[in-house]
């Protein structure tokens, strides 16, 4: 028996695959779609870099989560903060991931910004796109969100005190009933403790990142059912 | 025309059945959304109850001088916090805070809370300038508790206090929060 050509096998999975659902066609209709010349230029790419850099911070975010302990402890005895500092030190490249998560999101808040005032400067949000610029704002509320949730994770002072001051800023909603509802939902309890990083921990990890993936899945198939917007 | 067709022939069994089935289905998810939500609203942890927590202070208070102002903290086994007696700004009486500072000032005693009236940080003794001063966002108070300098809008908080069994300790109205 002749050795088969790596080709002939590749056709052979390809075809095997096809024959129980068209992947070709769908990768082909997903993949080779036709780029606009007015909009090869760097400024359409802003989109696709925040894109990225959520699946870095999702990627990332992960990683962390092998080693992160989402537990308050007791007054100096902290095993989130304890966690944070294993992944920091000590584990194998944890500076690494660490670092990149946070940077990450730092620059993510940047990248969307500029996005969004490349859409703003094309006119991009015009008729009929303007449900893709609520979902987008729907998008950086989200993003604005995970980063204030993320903030407290660590448990330092710095975190405790910065989650203190949000959460009163959101308590002086008025009327102060309503006021006082909300920072109780926030806070899990009468004070900033271990019922708040419990909360934040777990609109962090399981809430906001499964509500942004939605929601970018919907910001891509409005692009694709409008095709990128012509200049003005 | 088949759309024509079927709204010609009105109000049928289908649609009554639709209507019906609708109905349940949205009184069942307005049922089920209010006790959802009040789940969001935490209990309070059964250890939790009210009561006047027992402070040791650095100095006692008989020998606290006039702009001497000494800090305390709530105790952390088990883990409590002050009640605030009356509010301003950020702070509203009912407030927690986890720690104070008891302040001699022009003869008058007074007990405060730590949390800044503007959102709620820490604040700490200035030795050299007698005042009370802010980390996160520059607000100063006198050793009163008013304000010197902003965005703070208003007093410290007092805390509710009575002398302990001895010049030592001081008792303060507290809640042990039960986590």
């Amino acid at each position: 028996m002749a050795i088969p050509h790596p080709r002939e096998i590749q056709m052979a999975v390809v075809n095997w695959l096809d024959e129980r659902y068209p992947f070709t066609k769908a990768v082909d209709e997903s993949l080779y779609q036709r780029v606009p010349n007015f909009a090869n230029a760097f400024y359409y790419c802003f989109g696709g870099m925040v894109f990225i850099l959520v699946a870095i911070q999702l990627l990332t975010g992960v990683f962390l989560s092998f080693y992160y302990v989402p537990d308050a402890g007791t007054p100096g005895n902290s095993p989130a903060y304890n966690s944070v500092l294993f992944i920091q030190n000590t584990q194998y490249l944890g500076w690494l991931i660490r670092g990149s998560h946070f940077w990450g999101a730092n620059i993510l808040i940047i990248m969307v910004l500029i996005h969004m005032s490349r859409v703003y400067w094309t006119g991009s949000y015009r008729a009929p796109r303007e449900l893709n610029w609520i979902v987008g704002v729907i998008m950086l509320l989200c993003i604005l969100a995970l980063s204030l949730t993320g903030y407290l994770l660590p448990w330092d002072t710095k975190a405790y005190f910065a989650t203190e001051v949000t959460i009163r800023i959101g308590g002086l909603t008025p009327p102060a009933q309503l006021g006082a509802f909300i920072r109780d939902v926030l806070q899990g309890g009468p004070v900033v403790g271990p019922p708040t990083l419990q909360r934040f921990f777990t609109i962090h990890v399981f809430l906001l990142p499964g509500l942004i993936v939605l929601l970018m899945y919907i910001h891509f198939r409005f692009i694709r059912a409008h095709g990128i917007s012509e200049p003005l | 025309m088949a759309d024509a067709a079927v709204r010609k022939r009105g109000f049928t069994r289908r649609t009554f059945l639709g209507w019906w089935i609708g109905s349940l289905m949205t009184a069942t998810i307005v049922t089920a959304l209010p006790p959802l939500l009040v789940f969001l609203w935490p209990a309070p942890p059964k250890g939790q109850r009210k009561g006047p927590l027992t402070i040791a202070l650095d100095t006692p208070m008989d020998q606290i001088t006039d702009g001497q102002a000494v800090k305390f903290s709530a105790p952390t086994s088990p883990n409590s916090a002050f009640i605030m007696a009356d509010g301003g700004g950020g702070n509203a009486a009912g407030d927690l805070a986890f720690g104070g500072f008891v302040v001699k000032n022009q003869g008058k005693i007074n007990v405060f809370a730590i949390n800044c009236s503007h959102l709620g940080c820490s604040i700490a003794l200035n030795e050299s300038a007698k005042t009370f001063d802010c980390p996160c966002h520059g607000s100063r108070f006198h050793l009163d508790g008013t304000v010197l300098r902003g965005p703070a809008p208003a007093p410290l908080s007092h805390l509710t206090w009575k002398q302990g069994s001895d010049a030592k300790t001081i008792q303060v109205d507290g809640l042990t929060l039960g986590f």
